[in-house]
């Protein structure tokens, strides 16, 4: 007969720390020492500390011109997402209402086949690689983040775009119960689905990513999980979140932002210090977490990449 | 009551300096001190003409001079966040600025407006000057849009403060009027 005995290095279960314990121990830990002392830099030590679980594999960026990341927690706690709110600080806390489970992208237009791919086919189809690239948003503010991803020009390859196709056209998920501001009708932010557009040849460049996440995890809700769209040499706007359609058309697509104030909003939106928004200039920019600015650069950096595209085009005009 | 409105109106500043400094939870730090100097500074200088109006059921006008005060200070950091942090003083880029685009003059005229007004609030100057100080309506228009101005996009929080502005505008307006006719 097998007798159920204890081994003596074996604690009993209520000796044991409660898992739930166990697991706020950091929280706890850091709760005193922020009473204690709360000097900036054991501050920066617990932002460090907030990092999420790496589940993606992905080759790594060498960072080859020493760009200084942003936090995590900057990344993910400053959000544009309009579907769910104006407020950059709220969107992290309203977007659990995002279900990114069975994700789907329906694929149609000039294209040899339309088809819906499986999110998860996705990742499977393509090696993932992560880069870091500068993030320039229109308002003025800036960040470095760790995109992970794969080329955009894969997927394009992958999906057979017929050569009539001249632009991809892209939208976000448009779904009520997901994103509050899209059940509002008469003051919403903008007209939803938001929509966003490039051109073939800006599409097919190698630095434009599909990325499905950041600091080697998956996509947080809040920065448009579970894929969306990155161009770092443009305006933050050009790169759409929780993309759910990608359409090739023959047509320059009116993007959300362009139909909302073409004045102020067009469809390149290319970082550009010398062409300044209306309302305000773009020359510097005020990166995340920083009292003072620095100095915008010409396509955000990317000029070596991507000047040629817009050889002979009038950036004030075509802005 | 004096010293409880002083504390009160300090608060704002205390706070915003410790989520800055000692938290050091603000991502964007620039803009964040915009937004809080700009809303406290546009919520006090409203109130502050409002007063007249509530005299009959609450009378603070003794108090109107301090609110005022306080709504130019916030204006006055809110000014100096564009000049030193923003623009960094370099002063060439904030004379084109200002010269240059709409939202950064109607903000600069209506600060001008309200730092005579500060100057001119010491009792022997208020005597010559406070015929001029009804500027301080043509400044809360210009403070209004400039406030328009700033959003990206308007939503439902922002046009609940444009009608708030459009009610106490109309108010004040129907008392300018009676007020005429009875004189």
């Amino acid at each position: 007969m097998y007798k159920l005995t204890k081994k003596d290095w074996e604690i009993s279960e209520n000796e044991v720390t409660s898992k739930e314990l166990f697991d706020n121990r950091r929280t706890f830990l850091k709760l005193g020492a922020a009473s204690v002392i709360a000097s900036g830099s054991i501050m920066e030590a617990l932002a460090k500390e907030k990092m999420p679980i790496k589940n993606l594999k992905f080759t790594e960026d060498p960072n080859p011109n020493n760009l200084i990341l942003n936090t995590y927690e900057q990344i993910t706690s400053h959000n544009n997402f309009y579907e769910f709110t104006t407020n950059q600080r709220k969107v992290k806390d309203m977007a659990h209402t995002l279900n990114t489970k069975n994700w789907t992208i329906k694929v149609d237009g000039l294209v040899e086949k339309p088809m819906t791919l499986d999110f998860d086919d996705l990742l499977k189809k393509f090696a993932l690689e992560e880069r870091i690239y500068r993030f320039r948003c229109v308002e003025g503010w800036s960040m470095v983040v760790p995109w992970i991803g794969f080329e955009l020009s894969k997927l394009i390859k992958y999906l057979k775009p017929l050569s009539s196709a001249k632009y991809i056209r892209f939208e976000t998920l448009y779904d009520e119960q997901m994103f509050p501001d899209q059940k509002n009708k008469v003051f919403n932010a903008v007209d939803y689905p938001y929509v966003e557009g490039l051109r073939m040849d800006e599409a097919m460049n190698e630095l434009t990513l599909m990325a499905v996440g950041l600091y080697g995890s998956s996509m947080p809700k809040q920065n448009g999980a579970p894929i969306r769209l990155i161009v770092p040499w443009k305006y933050g706007f050009k790169s759409i979140k929780s993309i759910a359609k990608i359409s090739f058309t023959d047509k320059e697509p009116l993007n959300t932002w362009q139909k909302e104030n073409p004045k102020e909003y067009g469809f390149y939106a290319n970082v550009n210090p010398k062409v300044d928004h209306p309302r305000w200039s773009q020359a510097r920019e005020r990166v995340l977490g920083k009292f003072f600015k620095q100095n915008t650069l010409m396509f955000n950096g990317y000029e070596k990449q991507v000047a040629h595209l817009y050889k002979g085009m009038d950036l004030t005009k075509d802005f | 009551m004096k010293y409880l409105l002083f504390v009160l109106f300090l608060l704002p500043l205390v706070v915003t300096l410790y989520e800055l400094f000692i938290l050091q939870s603000v991502n964007d730090p620039i803009k964040y001190i915009y937004t809080v100097t700009g809303v406290i500074s546009t919520v006090l200088l409203f109130s502050s003409i409002c007063l007249s109006m509530i005299r009959k059921w609450v009378n603070l006008i003794k108090y109107r001079k301090m609110i005022g005060l306080f709504g130019f200070f916030y204006a006055f950091l809110h000014f100096l966040n564009f000049t030193i942090l923003d623009a960094q003083l370099d002063f060439s880029f904030i004379i084109k600025q200002s010269l240059d685009k709409p939202f950064i003059y109607l903000g600069m005229i209506a600060f001008f407006i309200l730092l005579f007004m500060a100057i001119t609030s010491k009792k022997n100057l208020f005597k010559k000057y406070n015929k001029y100080h009804k500027l301080i309506y043509f400044a809360l228009i210009l403070i209004t849009i400039h406030f328009v101005m700033a959003q990206k996009s308007l939503t439902f929080i922002q046009f609940s403060y444009i009608i708030l502005i459009l009610v106490i505008g109309y108010f004040k307006l129907l008392q300018q009027i009676i007020k005429r006719n009875t004189i």
